[in-house]
């Protein structure tokens, strides 16, 4: 494969060459055949009619002594140094012999009927011949035709025809050349303006009017490709900003803190709590790396998953025992109507749910309930957490799921996982093939989970 | 007990051997793999924490050579919390591992941990003062008050007594009482406890339940 060659018009200048030595060198050996054939048959029309004519003059003559008189009579019709003539008697004497090839007399079988024979060896001939009765005796007639010049033509032709096809071939790859240059202009220019396209220049798209039905399509796909890039940059540009952001608001606390205390000498005290204050803003970093890790790892497209059967009252129980206690302390009540089983990883969906229910704890107005549910939905099972609280406001709603989204910018509590929460829930659903949507009204806010049945 | 650690980052093994000799254990430091190798060699310890990337012989190197000839018990740190990290350690004989960053009360329980040779007491019934928790009835008095706790409840107070005075941390905490092991950024094992103490400490003069800033809590007779 490594003879064959890298570029797409030298590729096909090739084929077309290829297709053409095929096509010109089978009309080129048809009509050859044909030529050939004709020939044949002409040269053999020929020498029946010498034959016949040889008969006849032998029927006029008195005898064929006569005929060996005049010798003109029959060389001049003979005419060239190509032919043969033999007039033999029985015993196979040359009573006439024609022989300009000094070729030795020919032993034939004896034919009632004429007869047609090729003669092969150092000189070529083409034989014809016949037994006639000459008054009461029989002689055998027999004309032939030298296959040299004939032989010579033929390959005079057949040179021509191999040069005409070489020729052709080369004109065709030549030609083919040229046409798949032009014809691939348009992939050239495709290929250009996408060499154009960097992480700067992501808004630039690919000309999609080409009048070419394939690179059209192909561009088009190229264009969607390049949308869901930019999409994916911006969020990781934002992302990576907002990165800098959360980082840089409990190190500017530990700064601030830590200057502001070594300025005066402190009591024993104020230094323990600075020390305090100081773990509770490393332990909150400590946090956000961890579940930006858990996010890098879920996200990646290998991610291993553990999944198992789980009945989600089980798990739902579990979890409600957990938040019990931070639950009464507001009068808030867990209510566990999971009833179905579902595939899953048992510590991510622990998780996933836990987020879920830590948020409709955070949110819940006072002495409500939370209510977790399941139930059956396309082909897969659904998990809701509703609580009752304040409507989330429409235009928040389809972006609560991303990193660091908070709807209030300035309300940033160190208890809701840095804005990772929801975020980690996300991930974890896709993790599993499903989603996570939410929904907010005036009675409450209700969180989805989307699991596939297996 | 004699404990060695080799760690390459000098404010970490700072604190580790600072942090270790105050709780009690006689520490001996390696800052490269090479120390490491040697001490190993010349001198008998009862516990070996190991940082995975140390100059010189890495820590899985040190591991092998330490396997070849002795099964003290190793805890490795690691600041990848990579799983083929963890799976490679425990697969090439480390008894335990924690991922940077941790928190050091988290550290000196792995360490008691893997130094209790005998396992822990089992006993069913544990006393200290005059709180008293009897594990095959369930059953929970102090100065002769049947006290009625939540199995939760229940669960928290058996944790802390049979690990009296060790100071356990949230993290942990929430890992042994309702297996969460993740950190869910919640409050709910300081709520647990309040509401622990409301039941167990808060009628009684003497207060077993102690919180230690920034690390957790310890339930052990003041002194």
């Amino acid at each position: 494969m490594s003879l064959w060659p890298r570029s797409l018009s030298l590729r096909l200048a090739l084929l077309f060459a290829l297709v053409s030595t095929l096509v010109l060198g089978s009309i080129g050996f048809y009509l050859y055949q044909s030529l050939y054939r004709e020939i044949a048959w002409r040269d053999d029309q020929a020498l029946q009619g010498r034959l016949e004519r040889m008969h006849a003059l032998l029927d006029d003559s008195a005898s064929i002594a006569a005929l060996r008189e005049r010798p003109q009579l029959y060389g001049n019709m003979l005419g060239n140094r190509q032919s043969l003539l033999w007039i033999l008697d029985t015993d196979g004497q040359a009573l006439i012999e024609i022989n300009p090839a000094g070729l030795a007399i020919p032993t034939l079988p004896p034919a009632e009927h004429l007869r047609f024979a090729r003669l092969d060896g150092q000189t070529p001939a083409r034989l014809a011949w016949v037994q006639v009765r000459q008054g009461e005796r029989s002689v055998t007639l027999i004309a032939g035709k030298l296959l040299a010049e004939r032989n010579q033509m033929l390959a005079a032709y057949r040179l021509k025809l191999g040069m005409a096809l070489a020729a052709g071939a080369l004109l065709a790859f030549a030609l083919g050349g040229l046409i798949s240059q032009r014809g691939l202009r348009p992939v050239r220019h495709l290929a250009a303006r996408a060499a154009r396209i960097d992480a700067q220049h992501l808004y630039l798209r690919l000309d999609d009017r080409y009048p070419v039905s394939e690179l059209h399509a192909l561009s088009q796909a190229l264009n969607q490709m390049l949308a869901r890039l930019e999409d994916g940059f911006a969020q990781l540009s934002r992302f990576s900003e907002d990165l800098a952001h959360e980082m840089r608001t409990p190190l500017s606390n530990l700064m601030g803190q830590t200057q502001q205390t070594l300025r005066h000498p402190r009591t024993r005290d104020e230094y323990e709590s600075l020390l305090v204050s100081n773990l509770e803003e490393y332990e909150r970093l400590a946090r956000m790396i961890d579940s930006m890790l858990f996010l890098a790892r879920t996200e990646q497209p290998k991610a291993s998953l553990n999944a198992e059967s789980l009945p989600l009252s089980e798990l739902v129980e579990q979890l409600s025992e957990y938040f019990e206690g931070v639950a009464e302390d507001r009068g808030l009540q867990l209510i566990n109507q999971a009833t179905h089983e579902v595939c899953a990883d048992r510590d991510l969906l622990r998780r996933a749910l836990a987020n879920l229910i830590a948020n409709a704890l955070r949110y819940a107005d006072d002495s409500s309930p939370i209510l977790i549910s399941s139930h059956d939905r396309d082909a897969g099972i659904e998990i809701r957490v509703h609580n009752q609280g304040p409507a989330i406001a429409a235009e928040h709603l389809p972006r609560l799921f991303e990193r660091f989204y908070r709807c209030d910018p300035a309300r940033a509590e160190s208890g809701d996982c840095g804005g990772l929460g929801l975020a980690i829930v996300r991930s974890i659903m896709q993790l599993h093939g499903g989603r996570a949507d939410v929904s907010s009204d005036a009675q409450g806010t209700c969180f989805t989970l989307w699991l596939p049945r297996r | 007990m004699r404990i060695l650690v080799v760690e390459d980052e000098p404010k970490t093994a700072d604190y580790l051997n600072k942090g270790l000799s105050e709780s009690g254990y006689t520490v001996a430091l390696a800052l490269n793999g090479f120390d490491g190798q040697h001490l190993i060699q010349e001198e008998e310890f009862d516990l070996i924490i190991l940082d995975v990337m140390v100059p010189g012989l890495d820590g899985w190197q040190l591991l092998q050579i330490i396997r070849r000839t002795s099964q003290v018990p190793v805890l490795f740190l690691t600041a990848r919390d990579a799983v083929d990290d963890r799976v490679k350690g425990l697969e090439l004989g480390a008894d335990d591992y924690l991922v940077k960053p941790f928190s050091f009360a988290e550290l000196l329980a792995r360490v008691r941990t893997l130094l209790r040779r005998a396992p822990a007491r089992e006993s069913s019934v544990f006393e200290v003062a005059d709180l008293q928790l009897d594990l095959l009835r369930r059953r929970v008095s102090r100065n002769g008050d049947r006290i009625s706790l939540t199995n939760k409840e229940f669960a928290l107070l058996h944790l802390l007594m049979s690990r009296e005075g060790e100071v356990l941390s949230r993290t942990y905490i929430a890992s042994q009482v309702w297996q969460m092991n993740f950190d869910s950024d919640t409050n709910v094992v300081d709520v647990a406890i309040r509401r622990l103490r409301a039941k167990v400490d808060d009628p009684y003069p003497t207060k077993l339940i102690q919180t230690v800033r920034g690390m957790g809590y310890v339930l052990e007779t003041p002194a």
